[in-house]
């Protein structure tokens, strides 16, 4: 059933998949054993004759003690195991020292990416500016702001490098989902969430939204590069150069 | 007290069936069992208008944006488009519309409104509820709040659509259509409270002399826990439904931070500075135990149609529970599985963890109590036990499938994906609608007085239980391949193109299953009129509802009842029967004992000795 995943292409789905795998076989296991001791006991211990009796038994200790006892060690031994891959994928302070931050605002039907311009730096921006034009809200004071990076529904990323998502929504929530990264976030508006990964090969991958928005939010699909480190400092050259010149525009029909 | 409850002012001493007007019979009735009958009527229509919608669903999924075959073109405009065809606005109100009807107008009043009123005074040897005025006034706030909640259809924007779970701010933003709905769950609550109330004094006060708290029959034990998980959750989902119905009909900001961009509603008035996750712990901290309401009625009728099918008594009793016990307590302690992704603190994902795990427990220990309970009986697969023993076989797939989202790295993946409708239907059908098939089938003869069709209901289980797993099982796999849930159209990615195919596999289970269903209201129907008259006891059962007349006329009982053993007694060595009813007291056993001794000597005597 597992051939089904998508292709893991992250480095932590890898212990997502493995505590996948884990949790699957042990489910085969005891579903198989229940269902087979259920089955001999449908198939042996039928009525043959009307008024028959049976073993009159009302249950015994140690069994009871033993069938609390042994689930309990096994899910809570789950749990504990579980937990070391869910820190190093949620926990803040475990998350690595990314490579790349980009930010990512979710808008009925579509994905916001915002990329720190050619000095590094994210402008300042407030939630209190977010509108339709302005989707992050960039405070068009702050110079810093002026030639940071924005696309719509697609992503470019290096590859084998640590990416830092920091997620949220302009209007309802969304979630953001890679599947192939093994990410889900909720996008809440009103808050900021950091999400990271690592992708370990180049392609081109889907990004779908996975909390109910409206009626399009089976629309709601944007595209993930992740491409050489090469490939990614050309892109994002463009980009600069770009916004460089929409800023020059936008200065020269001021000063008209 | 108990004398002040047991002399109500409808005082009947026993059963006396005293005419009474139409209206006061069959309408406005105070009767519990009239109550019950209403509650499955009433269920059973919701049932097929909540299925109908379900099959709407399937067929866009499986063959998105082609037209509903032979209806599409009758379908009001602002449902289908010009080739009837769902559109995706109607197709977001039906999954919303669907969950809400099967969970809050199907289950929980099959559940609990037709068990626990039909079985809790029958079972505890009362003649009615502590409050029968209540329990109706219960009952009409349901097809009340069934209505309000489906009259979005005649209002701008059309019925809810923000999901059965409702999340603002999308809800809280939505149009008339979601007031409705929050109006409409508000009265629901308010009529669950109210049988929660009379179910746990009915319990505690009513009960026939003799018979102790640790004598009840599991189906008692259980809607009694379920009542006290209702009467404690309740309250909550009904000040978040209030704070919602404030943010989305006063524009108060409960749920919603400043400046949401949303360019259909007039948010100038909306002042900022709310918590959208607010509604999620609010929401689950109720919705959470509402699954279990969902579950633990059916538990316990399970447990009672299994030992007295397998002519066992039920195997660690005590156990049992304690166990319901336990998942009652422990279900207020892990809302937050709900909310791995949803951007609160991780760490309390690491908490909530722990907690779901630990909650598995006691649903293992129920499962291998059922089986100790059917280990060496003689079993007799009548529809009741069929349905049983299905629903046993199904609550282990749910139940496993929970532990896969229970671990949170596991549930990043499968968090809003099909995996999770695979777990809800594996529980939700598999188990509580399989729970509901088994007692109703197990209680028929005592409601009407007449048997159904074995052969009918044998028909109706197999083809259910069939195309109940062709339709959900492969959901999972849906799920394991990333199929978000509520998606409109999955051909719209690429990596989901691949599982067309398994969709429309799906889609056809689906239709067979919601055909199949018609079996049982013909079943029912009919047999309820024109069946064979039914016994007292055609089980042979133990409990007390078994002692009172089939049906039971107005108060119950014909005779006295004294208590002096519990339900499950089956094949007791005391008896020489292969059951020993709790009211069998010990000089008529002793006498029983005499006259099958006696009759052996003369056998004995009788045949020639050579
Ligand atoms: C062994 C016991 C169970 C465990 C460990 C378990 C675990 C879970 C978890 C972790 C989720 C959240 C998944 C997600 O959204 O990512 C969930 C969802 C759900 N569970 Fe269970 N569950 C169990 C039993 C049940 C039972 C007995 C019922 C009902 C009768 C039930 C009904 C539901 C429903 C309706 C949802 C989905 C809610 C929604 O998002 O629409 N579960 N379960
Ligand atoms: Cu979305
Ligand atoms: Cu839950």
């Amino acid at each position: 059933m597992l051939d089904w995943l998508p292709e893991n292409v992250s480095v932590f789905g890898e212990g997502v998949d493995h505590l996948f795998r884990l949790i699957y076989y042990i489910s085969v296991a005891i579903f198989v054993l229940v269902n087979a001791i259920y089955i001999a006991f449908i198939i042996r211990y039928r009525r043959k004759r009307k008024g028959e009796k049976a073993y009159h038994y009302h249950g015994n200790n140690l069994l009871e003690f033993s069938w609390t006892a042994l689930p309990f060690a096994l899910f809570l031994f789950l749990a504990f195991y579980s937990d070391g891959i869910w820190e190093d994928i949620k926990y803040s302070e475990k998350t690595p020292n990314p490579d790349l931050v980009v930010e990512v605002m979710g808008q009925t039907y579509l994905w916001h990416f915002r990329y720190p311009g050619s000095d590094g730096i994210f402008g300042r921006r407030e939630r209190g500016l977010i509108s339709t034009t302005n989707p992050f809200g960039i405070d068009p004071e702050d110079p810093n702001g002026k030639d940071d990076v924005t696309t719509i529904n697609s992503m470019n990323i290096p590859v084998n490098k640590t990416i830092l998502v920091r997620l949220s929504s302009m209007d309802v929530i969304h979630s953001f989902f890679l599947p192939n990264m093994r990410v889900k976030q909720d996008a809440v508006p009103g808050q900021w969430v950091d999400i990271w990964f690592n992708s370990i090969k180049t392609g081109e991958y889907e990004i779908a939204c996975a909390e109910l928005c409206g009626s399009g939010h089976y629309l709601m699909r944007g595209v993930l590069n992740v491409q050489s480190q090469q490939e990614f400092d050309t892109w994002i050259d463009e980009q600069y150069t770009t916004a460089r010149a929409a800023l020059a525009n936008a200065q020269e029909t001021t000063n008209e | 007290m108990e004398a002040v409850l047991h002399n109500k002012d409808h005082g009947h001493a026993g059963a006396d069936a005293h005419s009474e007007s139409f209206i006061r019979k069959y309408i406005f009735s105070t009767d519990h069992k009239m109550i019950a009958k209403q509650f499955m009527v009433t269920a059973i229509i919701f049932l097929f208008i909540g299925g109908a919608f379900a099959l709407f669903i399937r067929w866009q999924l499986a063959y998105p944006g082609e037209p509903i075959p032979v209806i599409g073109q009758m379908l009001p405009d602002t449902w289908v488009n010009d080739a009837g065809a769902v559109t995706a606005e109607w197709y977001t109100q039906l999954l919303t519309m669907h969950g809400s009807i099967m969970i809050f107008a199907v289950i929980i009043p099959l559940l609990v409104g037709t068990f626990g009123n039909f079985a809790i005074p029958l079972m505890i040897g009362a003649d009615d509820m502590a409050f029968p005025f209540l329990n109706m006034v219960s009952f009409w706030l349901f097809p009340l709040a069934g209505v309000i909640m489906m009259a979005g259809f005649f209002m701008e924007g059309g019925m809810a659509a923000a999901g059965w779970t409702a999340y603002p701010p999308l809800s809280a933003i939505a149009s008339y259509g979601q007031t409705l709905w929050i109006v409409s769950l508000f009265l629901i609550g308010f009529s669950s409270i109210l049988g929660g109330v009379n179910y746990i004094t009915t319990v505690l006060n009513m009960r026939a002399p003799g018979l102790k708290m640790f004598d009840l029959p599991m189906t008692v034990w259980a809607v009694f826990i379920t009542a006290i998980i209702i009467t404690i959750g309740t309250p909550v989902l009904a000040s978040a439904l209030a704070m919602l119905f404030m943010d989305n009909f006063l524009h108060t900001s409960f749920f919603q931070p400043e400046n949401l961009i949303v360019p259909t509603r007039d948010m100038t008035r909306t002042a900022g500075g709310g918590q959208p996750l607010l509604w999620q712990h609010l929401f689950w901290f109720y919705s959470h135990p509402a699954v279990y309401i969902m579950i633990l009625p059916g538990m316990g009728v399970v447990s009672d149609v299994i030992s007295t099918f397998a002519r066992k008594p039920l195997y660690g009793y005590r156990a049992m529970v304690f166990a319901i016990v336990a998942i009652a307590f422990l279900g207020i302690i892990v809302w937050g599985h709900h909310m791995f992704q949803s951007g609160m603190n991780p760490l309390l994902g690491t908490t909530f963890m722990v907690s779901t795990m630990v909650i598995a427990v006691p649903s293992a220990i129920k499962t291998f109590n059922w089986l100790g309970t059917m280990w060496r009986g003689k079993m007799e697969f009548t529809a009741p036990m069929l349905n049983a023993v299905a629903f046993v076989s199904m609550f282990v797939v749910g139940g496993l499938s929970g532990i896969f989202m229970a671990s949170t790295p596991v549930d990043v993946f499968i968090h809003d994906t099909y995996f999770i409708v695979g777990h809800i239907h594996y529980v939700l059908f598999g188990g509580s609608l399989f729970a509901v098939f088994a007692g109703l089938h197990y209680w028929f003869p005592k409601m009407s007085g007449r048997m159904y069709s074995e052969r009918l209901a044998k028909w109706h289980f197999w083809i259910t239980f069939i195309s109940f797993n062709g339709t959900f099982f492969p959901m999972h796999i849906l799920g394991v391949g990333g199929m978000m849930r509520r998606i409109f159209d999955p051909t719209v990615y690429d990596f989901l193109k691949p599982f067309q195919p398994m969709n429309e596999f799906i889609t056809i289970n689906a239709m067979v299953l919601g055909f199949a269903q018609f079996l049982l209201v013909i079943n029912f129907g009919y047999y309820w009129f024109y069946g064979r008259k039914a016994k007292r006891n055609p089980w042979r059962a133990n409990s007390l509802e078994w002692q009172a007349p089939s049906p039971p006329p107005h108060g119950n009982f014909d005779r006295p009842l004294h208590v002096y053993r519990g339900p499950y007694e089956y094949s007791s060595p005391e008896s020489v029967q292969d059951y020993l009813p709790q009211t069998t007291s010990p000089e008529e056993l002793e006498e029983q004992r005499r006259h099958h001794e006696r009759r052996l000597e003369q056998q004995n005597t009788a045949e020639p000795v050579n």
